[in-house]
């Protein structure tokens, strides 16, 4: 058993890890973020996608003690529990989900797209979720989601 | 996977005293992308892991007097942003852009893919072609040693258990120089690639090819250059003539190493088409 303390969704978690335990297995089992969702496991689907320091990676493939010091965003951090965030708004709206499994780290990918790219072209949003497979939606709703989130974070910027 | 102590070491020093205590029982982590998989499916085991990728020594992108030095611990998303690499360099991100995803740019590391050497691995063909040399750490001091030196096989490298790879380096390249890199995968992203092909090139001032290095990805046990092509192109102009033999030279040469393998008829057929491309990058790319 190892301590490590991390940030995750804007707060301050000091836990006992197994040295084997991976992020997913840690945010998942131990803490009860259970948005994330493991699908293959190896790196291919990225259903466990997280945002680590402003960086989307596999939550399944990084290892938990790996995570000490660092901030960690899942899906629960993304709305703030009452308003949808505007990317969350415009999925459902465009009906960019179907079965759901791969939309939270669908979500998170697009974030970390916009948060470093507010205005991406089509090609460039299909590049920025290429690391999330979906199965069922054929992915063009998905961007079309993405588009619109863009451009209600720019209303949302210039309201601000 | 039975990991009984973990460590984050902060400088290369620690790590290496780390290494050296620890020795056959420790493995190294960076990104994890591959090691996390293959501890899992039981194909490697550690009892002590070691990650590297809080010592901030091995995340620089530096030049040093006419060589350009990569730390082994800079991810590909940092090779793909950074500003002394575009342009000029546009081989290499290339190469880096087209490694995994997203997800895995952002962990998996350029020393990760050198000492994994894993035969399709896309970051090791435009290296090869640039002669790159490695910097090794160890607890008898640091040294040098030539990538093409230090992959041995499939998978192998000549690298010590208590060293660490700290960082690879190449010259920089000049006017008259130029770096292409292509790939052949089944997809765009998340693509294994079943053929890559870097070329190293250097042009005289009657325009003929003074110096050529090409490195191919998945067309062999590893990594590894194709002299017999690159001799016949130097001292020649570079026409469509000539590419087109030194292209026919490259499809002999696939098909020999590959005889016996289900993908050798369509690879030696491909990598015709994969390599012209390549040169032609490289040409555009010696004219920056």
């Amino acid at each position: 058993m190892k301590k490590i303390a991390l940030n995750i969704n804007g707060e301050e978690y000091v836990v006992d890890i197994n040295e084997d335990m991976r992020l997913i297995d840690l945010l998942r089992d131990k803490l009860h973020f259970t948005g994330t969702k493991e699908g293959c496991g190896e790196g291919e689907c990225g259903a466990c996608t997280v945002i680590m320091d402003g960086e989307t990676v596999n939550s399944c493939m990084v290892l938990a003690f790996q995570a000490e010091g660092r901030e960690i965003i899942t899906i629960e951090g993304v709305g703030n529990g009452e308003a949808l965030h505007p990317i969350q708004k415009a999925f459902l709206e465009e009906g960019a989900v179907q079965c759901g499994f791969c939309i939270p780290g669908m979500v998170l990918s697009a974030k970390a797209l916009l948060d470093k790219k507010p205005a991406p072209t089509r090609n460039e949003i299909r590049e920025g979720i290429s690391g999330n497979l979906c199965r069922c939606t054929g992915y063009n709703k998905i961007v079309d989601a993405i588009d619109k989130a863009s451009k209600y974070l720019k209303e949302e910027g210039e309201t601000k | 996977m039975e990991i009984n102590e973990v460590f984050k070491p902060s400088k290369v020093e620690e790590a290496i005293k780390l290494l050296d205590h620890y020795q056959e029982t420790s493995k190294i982590i960076a990104g994890g992308t591959d090691l996390i998989i293959s501890l899992r499916e039981g194909k490697e085991s550690a009892s002590v892991i070691i990650d590297i990728s809080s010592i901030k020594e091995l995340k620089e992108i530096t030049k040093r007097e006419d060589w350009i030095e990569i730390g082994a611990g800079v991810t590909f998303t940092k090779v793909v942003n950074a500003t002394m690499l575009q342009e000029k360099y546009k081989g290499l991100i290339d190469a880096a852009a087209s490694v995994g995803s997203p997800q895995i740019r952002n962990a998996a590391t350029v020393g990760g893919n050198i000492c994994n050497a894993s035969p399709a691995a896309d970051f090791i063909p435009p290296l090869l072609a640039l002669e790159a040399v490695l910097v090794i750490a160890g607890s008898n001091g640091i040294r040098e040693i030539k990538l093409n030196d230090f992959i041995t096989d499939k998978g192998k490298v000549a690298l010590s258990k208590n060293e660490l790879l700290v960082k690879v380096k190449f010259k920089e390249l000049k006017r008259n120089q130029g770096l292409g890199f292509n790939k052949l995968g089944l997809r765009k992203a998340l693509a294994i690639s079943r053929i890559c092909t870097s070329v190293y090139l250097e042009i005289s001032e009657d325009s003929k090819c003074r110096d050529m290095r090409i490195a191919n990805g998945s067309l062999g046990r590893h990594g590894l250059r194709e002299k017999v092509v690159e001799n016949y192109f130097k001292g020649k102009p570079l026409t469509s003539e000539t590419i087109e033999i030194g292209s026919q030279l490259l499809e002999e040469e696939v098909n020999n190493r590959l005889q016996g393998r289900s993908s050798a008829e369509f690879k030696r057929e491909a990598v015709k088409g994969v390599f012209t491309v390549a040169l032609n990058k490289a040409i555009e790319n010696s004219r920056l």
